[in-house]
């Protein structure tokens, strides 16, 4: 089974001449996708849900999350949905009692890695990660939490960076590369020291690669990123512009 | 012989306290320490988070008055900031602020106190709580309860929620008020009027019956500290910080609050997380001040709304000067419940209140910020230190039960010692302990409400540590 | 014993206790308004700040803890307290997660201490005297004893106190999985 980041690896003779449709099985049924889609874009086609966080429509994949692990029949291990292409005759299953089970663990490493305050962060109420304990059903974290020590960045005159609340899912590093252009944001460090920097890892006011355009705090489904004028229950994201831009910029069907 | 009483827990008080009484050889109550046993730490791990969070998390050092601290703090971020608030801004957040001292009020006077005021300081354990009252008393049962949801749906409908609601912002407020919502509340006065007047008539009434503990429940000289308009009348969200003394004397007038370190210190005692305030001219513990409702009532002689201002005078009018006994707390609580109500309804019966411009916006334009206002158990005072970028470098925070401490702690010693003699030690006398310290309403929500190994006991004890003699309760 | 007395003995016994939190949770369980009163005559309220018992029963059927555990009284509390119920409740974020209790986690008491006690102060020193030490960390209910029902929040919602409140006197134990998150 394949699996990539970026977009899907098309190479392989066995793709040259292969028709545009394949046929595969959802939790037992059976349905028709392109060639070129991921299992996640497949399953949404047929309204079969997966839980997602670092996917964003408009953006490449990443697989970062790894929230939408779905078992293939064959793989020795789960795989992420978003990633992996679909395959004929593919039989795929994604909910059952250990990847639920899976997930919500997921979920409670996220919590547990850095310092969530849901009740006083400024996405309280229109979070991502917030409504998947809703969806997965969490209602407390198992995992010690670590507790670290990290930085707030409010030196941009507009926007503030709070890295207690970042889940690391680079949609700020991908859609200010592939969208904006400017590559301001990156990561620096592995496993449970990386961190999302701008530039050099200078202060995000510093930076003269940063158009100030916001996409990144649009497209952050945390409280890492927001404006500073946003306070209260209030902010709303947006991030809808992204496929109309993505089709602007590349000519592509998202 | 000398011996020590732990009262632990204090029950019926927001948060949690103990009391250990200290007699001598002879049974006579020389000492009485009222601790608080919990520190939350706000004004450190506050430390490194942007200004404008601070409201939201301030909020959160308590549950029944978030709202004195969302307000206090939107002031001093509103300092930081640099602007002045559009002034429908200001009158929302004064009606939020009102109607938290409604429910804070009648928390304090039904739920916690009322069990006491009502089937008295003696009566059966089991008997002294709301739930109780709910069914003996059932019209004040219910009268405590819609008062208190009249104060907490007012907030409802200002800001969504009831409980942290971080509708108040630097700046201003987050959203302005609806038409529907105004007459919504407007709706409500009337019978919320008509049920603290109602209230009054019978607590007036069976004020005769605690003659003795209006005689020794803190019931001293001090000095009593609060904010005033340029009238001398009571102002709960600007104003500026006056001091009295006992005979009624101005001491210090026209304090700008934000100066509050220039009169304000702190002293730290060992036997409490909770610190001391007290007036710097006249040091420490001889600067001791209270304040709340009882110095609000003493601060001014009446008030600017009508049915409340009768009232007002004719609290006053129990002595020429400055009202002394702390007991009176439960009575100016009522009366300023009354205030509110008629404050709120002159608020909004201004067209204004529905402006749609709520909120000015800025960035950092002072590296320092004090916001002040008046919460239900006194003045409660926050100052920020931000960097040029906006983050907390230092916050101190002053909070309104704070003040009190000092006179808690003589107040407790004044009643023991009234009522803690010899060696008999009736379960009444304890509760009357405990009640001098209802009065004060204190918000101890840092608190917690310790558990009995040692539950209410009295313990006599011989010099060896041997127990003499044994008395519980509960 | 009286029709009364029969009729108390029969009811759930509940207590409410509150560790290291703002009493948020409590208060929004008085949010309940008149609907408190109604469910009372179903429960008898054995220990909480509303009363004035000073022992905590030998066995309650509920007990709802609202507050994360953050001294060395929380500590022995709770250990008490689980011991001595039957259904235990986490009430509220703080209870549940730390929430805002545990933020000083990041630097630990001791520059708590300092800052409150020996910074901007007359007669600086660390109280110690009748007051319980910090714990090193603030820890959520469950880290320390098992729980059976967590109620996320900050607070809870009156409604969702009540519906949980309501589920637990009629004998079935609910679960806020899918239903209330933390905030």
């Amino acid at each position: 089974m394949q699996a990539g980041s970026g977009r899907f690896s098309r190479g392989g003779a066995r793709m040259s001449a292969e028709p545009n449709v394949r046929t595969l099985t959802i939790n037992g049924e059976e349905i028709s996708a392109r060639s070129d889609q991921s299992i996640l874009e497949a399953a949404r086609e047929h309204n079969v849900a997966i839980p997602t966080l670092c996917h964003l429509e408009g953006l490449s994949e990443v697989g970062a999350c790894r929230l939408c692990l779905v078992e293939v029949k064959g793989a020795r291990r789960l795989l992420p949905a978003c990633v992996t292409q679909v395959q004929e005759g593919m039989e795929v299953t994604t909910h059952s009692p250990k990847i639920d089970r899976y997930r919500t663990m997921i979920l409670e490493l996220f919590f547990a890695e850095r310092n969530h305050v849901c009740s006083v962060c400024v996405a309280n109420g229109n979070c991502e990660l917030q409504s998947l304990t809703l969806q997965l059903g969490m209602t407390h974290v198992e995992i010690p939490y670590q507790y670290p020590q990290l930085p707030v960045d409010a030196s941009h005159p507009r926007f503030t960076v709070d890295h207690n609340r970042c889940v690391l899912c680079t949609r700020c590093v991908r859609v200010c590369s592939e969208i904006e252009g400017a590559n301001t944001w990156g990561v620096m460090g592995r496993g449970a020291t990386s961190l999302v920097i701008t530039d050099l890892k200078q202060p995000w006011g510093d930076s003269e690669t940063c158009t100030s355009c916001g996409k990144c705090v649009q497209v952050c489904p945390t409280g890492a990123l927001f404006e500073k004028t946003s306070v209260g229950n209030k902010v709303r994201k947006h991030p809808e512009f992204l496929p109309y831009l993505r089709i602007m910029r590349e000519g592509e069907q998202p | 012989m000398p011996r020590t009483i732990v009262i632990d827990p204090v029950t019926r008080l927001e948060g949690h306290g103990k009391i250990t009484l200290e007699l001598d050889e002879a049974g006579v109550v020389q000492d009485a320490t009222f601790h608080v046993t919990q520190l939350r730490g706000f004004e450190k791990f506050c430390e490194g988070r942007p200004f404008y969070e601070m409201p939201n998390i301030t909020a959160r050092i308590c549950g029944i008055c978030p709202v004195s601290h969302l307000v206090a703090s939107s002031k001093a971020c509103d300092a930081i900031l640099a602007v002045k608030i559009p002034p429908v801004a200001a009158h929302l957040r004064q009606v939020m602020n009102l109607a938290q001292l409604i429910q804070s009020h009648a928390l304090s006077f039904f739920y916690l106190s009322s069990p006491d005021l009502l089937l008295g300081m003696d009566a059966p354990v089991e008997e002294r709580s709301i739930l109780h009252v709910a069914h003996s008393h059932p019209s004040i049962g219910a009268d405590g309860v819609a008062l208190r949801q009249f104060g907490q749906r007012i907030i409802e409908l200002l800001a969504g929620r009831r409980i942290h609601p971080g509708w108040t912002v630097p700046g201003g407020v987050n959203e302005p008020l609806s038409a529907e919502k105004r007459d919504q509340i407007i709706g409500m006065i009337p019978a919320a009027s008509a049920a603290i007047q109602r209230t009054l008539a019978w607590f007036k009434q069976s004020i005769e019956k605690f003659q003795a503990e209006i005689e020794v429940f803190a019931n001293f000289p001090t000095l009593f500290m609060g904010l005033v308009d340029e009238r001398g009348l009571a102002e709960y969200y600007d104003g500026a910080l006056r001091f009295i003394d006992s005979e009624g004397n101005i001491i210090a007038g026209e304090l700008n609050p934000a100066n509050y370190a220039d009169f304000i210190g702190e002293a730290v005692e060992p036997y409490t997380y909770m610190k001391f305030p007290y007036y710097k001219p006249l040091g420490y513990p001889g600067g001791t001040y209270r304040v709340g409702p009882l110095a609000r009532l003493n601060l001014a002689d009446r008030c600017d709304t009508p049915l409340a201002d009768v009232e007002w005078r004719e609290f006053r009018a129990m002595s020429p000067k400055p009202v002394l006994s702390s007991f009176h707390y439960h009575y100016a609580r009522l009366i300023e419940m009354l205030h509110a109500t008629e404050k709120i309804e002159s608020l909004l019966a201004d067209k204004a209140i529905l402006d749609k411009h709520v909120r000015a916006t800025a960035s950092v334009n002072n590296l320092e910020g004090v916001g002040v206002a008046e919460a239900p158990r006194g003045t409660l005072i926050h100052h920020y230190k931000v960097d040029e970028n906006g983050l907390i470098t230092w916050a101190n925070l002053v909070i309104a039960t704070g003040h009190n401490n000092a006179a808690m702690n003589r107040g407790i010693l004044q009643t023991a010692r009234h009522y803690v003699q010899g060696e008999h030690v009736a379960e009444g006398m304890l509760n009357r302990v405990e009640a001098v310290v209802r009065t004060f309403d204190p918000c101890l929500s840092c608190s917690t409400h310790a558990l009995g190994r040692m539950p209410l006991a009295v313990e006599l004890r011989a010099p060896d540590g041997s127990l003499i003699r044994e008395v519980r309760r509960g | 014993m009286s029709e009364r007395e029969k009729a108390m003995s029969e009811l759930k016994t509940l207590a409410t206790v509150w560790l290291d939190g703002c009493s948020g949770c409590h208060m929004s369980l008085l949010d309940m308004d008149e609907r408190l009163i109604e469910l009372s005559s179903q429960f008898q309220l054995v220990y909480s700040p509303l009363v004035d018992r000073k022992t905590f029963p030998e066995m309650v059927d509920v007990t709802l803890v609202e507050g994360a555990v953050a001294s060395e009284d929380d500590l022995k509390k709770i250990r008490r307290i689980r011991e001595h119920t039957r259904m235990l409740v986490s009430l509220g974020d703080c209870a549940l997660t730390g929430n805002v209790s545990a933020m000083r986690n990041t630097c630990g008491p001791q520059p708590v201490y300092l800052r409150v006690y020996e910074q901007n102060v007359v007669q600086p020193q660390v109280p110690t005297v009748g007051v319980p030490a910090l714990l090193d960390r603030v820890r959520p209910v469950h880290e320390v004893v098992p729980v059976d029902v967590f109620v996320p929040g900050c607070p809870p919602s009156a409604d969702t106190i009540y519906q949980v409140l309501s589920e637990l006197l009629a004998g079935h134990v609910p679960t806020l999985e899918g239903v209330a998150h933390f905030g």
